[in-house]
């Protein structure tokens, strides 16, 4: 899924609608973002399915945080989704921000440098991105069968809305790479 | 023009505007000329006041939002100029307390001092109503007439740097209830609900 013509012929994979569904039934309306191509499958399914929810492209990871933080106050549940080496460009925000004024986000993070990675430059921060979250109290789910999805969404997002907090949904590349290459 | 005068300009020409700012000597001078539960004022994130004044503007059309930026903060987080470019949001109006300089932390020059321009920057990212003053009275003019024209616009201010003779309060969560409820938006858990019979 690297160019858009793989696109055609596109079935929506079991994962991505069901991360849809959850951040849908947990009242999220906005997710700020920086791509990655595990998550072209659940910008996808919003487009399709859930036009009541407003995807902003940031230009950088700690840029979505700020974006997302502004929505919060405004009276949204923000989603920040990203892969796990944008984690890392988010740290300060993440901190100064999100965990020191109590503003919560769902963050939705696409692993690389977890098992069945290929290339040396993604493993150090995809090793970093557990010990990080929770050095910022940051609890986080792994979503590792796609019929879970929808749950674990449900179960984060009440998590960090109800407790004012960020909380964390990490996507493993052994369920994206069931619907598309990295 | 030092940056308190033309904060003080800026508060006499507020209404009902929420304002984000930036931490450091702009909050500084924002929280001394007139505090108001209606000022976001950061402690951190340094860069992000414009990101956050964009989130409010997307998630508040009804409002028209003010981020009230430092150059240098502007400087980490262009990219930012760019984002708002192109999502265009037209309740959204900028503006950068230009002093050439990183003043909280000791006046080591930025590179507007030198040949950065962010007015030509703002352009060249999609933000076309943006413009640089030096003047109180300009500086009044432009937001007077900018308030009546449909945003994103920017304006650069070019001031002096003032020593500040305040602080805002120190209570992060403090600053985002008195904010989020002057604003009307009302966060989860923070009233009581009905227990199910």
């Amino acid at each position: 899924m690297n160019e858009t013509g793989r696109m055609s012929g596109w079935v929506a994979p079991t994962w991505a609608s069901g991360i849809c569904a959850g951040l849908h039934g947990s009242g999220c309306r906005e997710v700020v973002y920086v791509p990655d191509n595990p998550l072209s499958h659940i910008l996808r399914v919003l487009e399709q399915k859930y036009p009541d929810i407003r995807a902003t492209l940031a230009t950088r990871e700690e840029e979505a945080v700020g974006i997302a933080a502004g929505l919060y106050l405004g009276g949204a549940r923000p989603v920040l989704m990203m892969q796990s080496s944008g984690l890392g460009n988010t740290l300060n925000a993440l901190g100064s921000l999100m965990v020191a004024y109590q503003i919560p986000a769902v963050l939705l993070i696409s692993m690389r440098g977890d098992a069945g990675e290929w290339n040396s430059a993604q493993v150090p921060m995809g090793r970093a991105v557990v010990p990080i979250l929770h050095s910022f109290g940051i609890q986080h789910v792994t979503i590792d069968c796609p019929e879970a999805a929808e749950e674990l969404v449900l179960a984060s997002a009440a998590l960090a809305f109800g407790t004012r907090h960020p909380a964390a949904c990490l996507l493993p590349r052994r369920l994206t790479a069931a619907g598309g290459r990295s | 023009m030092k940056r308190i005068e033309a904060t003080r300009v800026i508060t006499a020409s507020l209404s009902d505007e929420p304002v984000v700012v930036s931490l450091g000597h702009p909050a500084y001078d924002l929280f001394a000329a007139g505090d108001r539960p209606l000022n976001f004022y950061t402690w951190g994130s340094m860069g992000l006041t414009t990101s956050l004044a964009l989130g409010l503007a997307l998630a508040r059309p009804d409002r028209r939002i003010f981020a009230l930026d430092g150059d240098g903060s502007l400087l980490m987080n262009l990219g930012s100029l760019a984002t708002i470019g192109a999502c265009a949001p037209p309740n959204l109006g900028i503006i950068v307390m230009d002093n050439g300089q990183y003043g909280t932390t000791g006046g080591q020059g930025t590179a507007t001092a030198g040949k950065a321009d962010l007015e030509r920057a703002a352009r060249a990212l999609g933000i076309e109503n943006a413009s640089t003053v030096h003047d109180p009275a300009t500086l009044e003019e432009t937001l007077h007439r900018a308030r009546r024209l449909p945003g994103p616009w920017i304006v650069i201010v070019k001031v002096g740097e003032s020593v500040p003779t305040m602080k805002p309060p120190q209570d992060c969560v403090h600053i985002k209830h008195r904010f989020m409820a002057a604003l009307g938006t009302r966060e989860a858990g923070t009233s009581g609900t009905p227990l199910l019979q």
